[in-house]
């Protein structure tokens, strides 16, 4: 259902002019899980990490937590995050539409250096948000205008601030 | 570190934009990183094409 959920957010941020985006599905990465951290990296995904000026993280909430795999993914890049801005889609069968998942990844993406955003999409009771097809059925309630104005202010704004302004205010 | 970092994209002095605490990766590393408990790396971006770069602060370059 996450994969669902990726698909209606990507479409999303498609349709907003001068933004260039893809789709990783973390699962079909070639990432070793005997490392982590850097020794686990992925080339191509360091690239497009490094390119990128936002992430938006759409993550499936199991028992309160995020998937492992997706912290392990998140965990080979870490210079390529910094300054970056961040926005997480939350998903979940439940009411609460992966609340306490995005509520433990905020930490994370803290450490790792990315900028948050203050909105969320909450994909609430997604099995019966989308059909057999995975088509989107009922879109109430998702604000997925305001969190890419959001999103998209934010890393404007901070790759201004990466490119010009010098720590320690030299530049 | 460094007094100028150079894109090795477009060959663009690069802009010193973040030091970032990360934890040690090596025996020499982590001894030599008591005062803050881990290595800093300074984190670089090209004004010209965006590009990143880091690099690992020396044991000479710690504070403390």
């Amino acid at each position: 259902m996450s994969e669902y959920a990726a698909r209606v957010v990507i479409a999303e941020v498609e349709k907003r002019e001068g933004v260039e985006t893809e789709l990783i599905d973390v699962a079909l990465l070639p990432i070793p899980v005997d490392d982590a951290g850097p020794g686990a990296k992925d080339p191509e995904l360091a690239e497009k990490m490094n390119r990128a000026d936002a992430l938006v993280l759409v993550a499936p909430e199991y028992n309160h937590g995020y998937p492992g795999l997706l912290k392990h993914v998140l965990d080979t890049n870490l210079p390529e995050y910094i300054h970056k801005a961040a926005g997480i889609v939350g998903v979940s069968a439940s009411v609460f539409g992966g609340a306490r998942v995005i509520e433990n990844l905020l930490p994370v993406l803290r450490e790792l250096g990315l900028v948050a955003i203050f909105w969320d999409v909450n994909f609430t009771t997604v099995r019966a948000r989308f059909d057999d097809d995975g088509v989107l059925i009922d879109d109430s309630f998702l604000a997925i205008d305001k969190f890419l104005d959001e999103l998209l202010w934010m890393a404007e704004t901070l790759r201004y601030g990466r490119e010009r302004i010098t720590l320690g205010g030299s530049g | 570190m460094s007094a100028t970092v150079i894109c090795p994209k477009c060959g663009t002095p690069m802009n010193h934009q973040a030091d970032k605490l990360v934890e040690p990766t090596s025996r020499e590393e982590a001894e030599a990183s008591t005062a803050l408990g881990g290595v800093i790396i300074a984190v670089f971006a090209c004004p010209n094409c965006g590009w990143i770069e880091s690099e690992r602060e020396r044991a000479e370059d710690e504070p403390g």
